[in-house]
């Protein structure tokens, strides 16, 4: 606390000060910011989140073919925003975002359309991730899914804070992530040579393709897929609870 | 910087992104030489290559069909120039003409060529002098004769006839 001629600067909330009565009209109460400057946070906020998420959700949905490394962008099943949504339900309740710290009256329309985006860009990455993380087609696709919708929806009943959700959350997609490019890729077979070439070659794995409708990927698509989703909990993490204002 | 800043460029940036990334996942391009290419469509300025359009024209005037072909691919690969989608039609006919029987398969790709005209330019003319049909409507129409099957086709006469 530094106490000059005319001025009282408190440093933090928990400093007491018991003044005369007399010489409270003649004082100045100045708290000085102890949190990060403004424009830092606001950079944060307004430029990185966005940017994050916009990439996450570009890159959620991209696969490389597996003989020629071509692009292949899919497009997110049903599923995936329903998923989504659920999420940002739990987000909300979990205390990890705050509505109304988000969207509010007083804020002006420009400040809430740039909440409203970075909320969307959220969903959008969301929606994304889960595009990514389920096995496209098949068996395995149904069973991740439910696995994916059970846990969300216990979740939905737990008591959660922001941290145990986050680290439920990194638990989740990282066994899923583990289960379809690390687990379900080795089952799949590599689409040169013949049918009869590959049967011969391996045939458990190309027993394993045809039983778990596999489709073949270049394994540029693990890697892609993995820095989607390092950079979406990079997000997550530095999502504020309410947007400043 | 203000914090209004901070929110206008947050709403372009999330608007621009969005359109960049729905535009990605319809046009579906497979390469980022085809993101260029999809884009100069998407905004307007998609030109073809004219140097191997002039190539595949020279192919094309040899009866080098399939060679004009891959050239013409390269110089309009959006197939999006009707008079490259033309001469790709054209050759189709050239090639798969005969005097006793027309080569079906080549036929039917001529016929998805000539309907990609057809839907770009349908009033579309060319103005090669060396071409006997001019239009997409007369290739349309020669391709579909050359894939029916009629008693005409067992007339003798039909022998002296000349490839357009």
């Amino acid at each position: 606390m530094n106490i000059s001629n005319e001025h009282i600067e408190i440093d933090g909330e928990d400093d007491v000060v018991e003044l005369e009565p007399a010489a409270i009209a003649d004082i100045s109460v100045y708290q000085t910011s102890v949190t990060k400057p403004r424009t830092q946070s606001s950079t944060v906020t307004y430029l990185l989140l966005p940017a994050i998420f916009l990439t996450a959700a570009l890159l959620g949905g991209l696969r490389l073919g597996a003989t020629d490394n071509a692009f292949i962008f899919l497009k997110p099943a049903l599923v995936c925003l329903v998923f989504a949504a659920l999420s940002l339900v739990l987000f909300f309740r979990s205390g990890l975002l705050d509505l109304n710290g988000w969207l509010a009256d007083d804020n002006s329309t420009l400040h809430n359309a740039a909440n409203l985006a970075i909320l969307v860009t959220l969903f959008a990455a969301t929606v994304q991730l889960y595009n990514g993380l389920l096995p496209e087609q098949g068996l395995p696709f149904w069973v991740v899914g439910f696995c994916f919708f059970w846990t969300i929806w216990n979740n939905l009943f737990a008591d959660f804070d922001a941290k145990r959700l986050l680290r439920s959350l990194i638990a989740l997609f990282g066994l899923a992530f583990a289960v379809k490019y690390l687990i379900l890729a080795n089952l799949t077979t590599s689409p040169t040579g013949s049918w009869w070439q590959r049967i011969i070659d391996n045939p458990g794995k190309e027993a394993f393709t045809w039983l778990l409708d596999l489709p073949r990927y270049s394994s540029g698509t693990g890697y892609i897929q993995f820095f989607t989703l390092t950079l979406y909990l990079i997000g997550l993490f530095l999502i504020p609870r309410r947007a400043r204002d | 910087m203000k914090e209004k800043y901070f929110h206008f460029l947050c709403v372009a940036m999330v608007i621009i992104g969005f359109v960049f990334i729905g535009f990605l996942y319809v046009s579906e391009p497979r390469s980022l030489a085809e993101v260029t290419t999809k884009g100069q469509v998407a905004i307007g300025t998609y030109q073809i290559n004219r140097a191997e359009f002039d190539l595949g024209l020279a192919d094309f005037r040899r009866d080098s069909f399939p060679a004009a072909r891959s050239e013409f691919d390269r110089a309009d690969p959006e197939k999006r120039d009707p008079a490259t989608q033309f001469y790709v039609a054209y050759s189709y006919y050239r090639e798969g003409w005969g005097r006793f029987s027309n080569d079906d398969a080549l036929f039917t790709q001529g016929l998805a060529a000539v309907n990609r005209v057809i839907l770009l330019d349908s009033n579309f003319r060319s103005a090669d002098e060396t071409l006997v049909m001019k239009t997409p409507i007369e290739l349309k129409n020669e391709l579909e004769d050359g894939l029916k099957i009629t008693t005409s086709d067992f007339n003798p006469l039909k022998l002296t006839r000349e490839r357009k």
